[in-house]
């Protein structure tokens, strides 16, 4: 009897959206993106934005691959610095 | 409060938001949104093919004009080959929206009358976000301009009061506190 090869199936890996801090953009303005593209409320949106500017980046979305990709496409976008990584 | 001086945008108390340039200051941003809408506007596709032009993909190459760079920065911190795939996908469009906001703000600033007292324009919540990105990006190109590379950076300390890069650097200065006075409004619904 051949016995079938078991293949686990491998989740996605969750990859993470990071916005860098920047000279050039104004704290309300990242804020006002956070809220607007991603729905946060000001406080949470506030949050990572200080984030950003005290740490240099900050993690601001998380998930698939392809929802990263349009994550970081947004925030080019509006002018933000953004990439994506897996998450390790 | 006095009325006073109101420039730039102010909303209301019925929600109406306006903006108020004088006529050299409209003259000012609509030559820098001219610049900036020249540096982004997509190339026209090399492929005569109606098909091809539909799935188009850009080159995957980071540009070579910081300015540039910096409007279209790389997708991938760490990987150069999913960078270029991620620009040869999303570059163009991009580009594409970047001038669509950009002809918005265009179209705003043609209706700020050139002479005579600086009047009120009103603008929709539509040409506020198209003003609110066109403005960002200007700053964007103008920072790379000026060599802006850091948070609480003084680039002008070493500058000569003659040197050029003042009327630049001015207009920096301006194109963020017109930025501010427009969030200022977006902020407090």
């Amino acid at each position: 009897m051949v016995e079938e090869a078991e293949t686990a199936a491998v989740p996605d890996r969750p990859w993470v959206t990071v916005v860098w801090n920047d000279p050039v953009n104004l704290m309300e303005y990242v804020t006002h993106v956070f809220m607007e593209y991603f729905g946060y409320d000001r406080d949470k949106a506030t949050a990572l934005m200080l984030d950003v500017h005290h740490e240099g980046r900050a993690a601001v979305s998380n998930g698939s691959r392809e929802e990263m990709e349009r994550d970081v496409e947004a925030m080019h976008g509006y002018g933000l610095w953004a990439t994506m990584t897996k998450d390790e | 409060m006095g009325f006073g001086d109101r420039r730039g945008f102010h909303r209301k108390r019925d929600g109406t938001l306006e903006l108020r340039l004088d006529p050299e200051e409209a003259a000012v941003l609509a030559d820098l949104l001219g610049q900036v809408q020249a540096m982004v506007e997509p190339e026209e596709s090399q492929d005569p093919d109606p098909l091809a032009q539909l799935v188009d993909v850009g080159p995957g190459e980071r540009p070579a004009d910081p300015a540039l760079l910096r409007l279209f920065p790389d997708g991938y911190s760490e990987d150069d080959d999913a960078s270029a795939d991620f620009r040869r996908f999303t570059e163009r469009r991009l580009r594409e929206s970047k001038a669509a906001r950009l002809a918005v703000a265009d179209a705003v600033l043609a209706r700020v009358p050139r002479l005579g007292p600086r009047t009120a324009v009103v603008i929709t919540a539509a040409e506020a976000g198209a003003l609110l990105g066109s403005l960002n990006d200007v700053r964007l190109v103008l920072g790379v301009r000026l060599g802006i590379e850091r948070d609480d950076q003084d680039v002008t300390q070493a500058w000569a009061p003659e040197d050029p890069r003042w009327v630049t650097y001015t207009a920096y200065q301006w194109l963020t506190w017109l930025q501010s006075s427009l969030l200022d409004c977006l902020g407090n619904r």
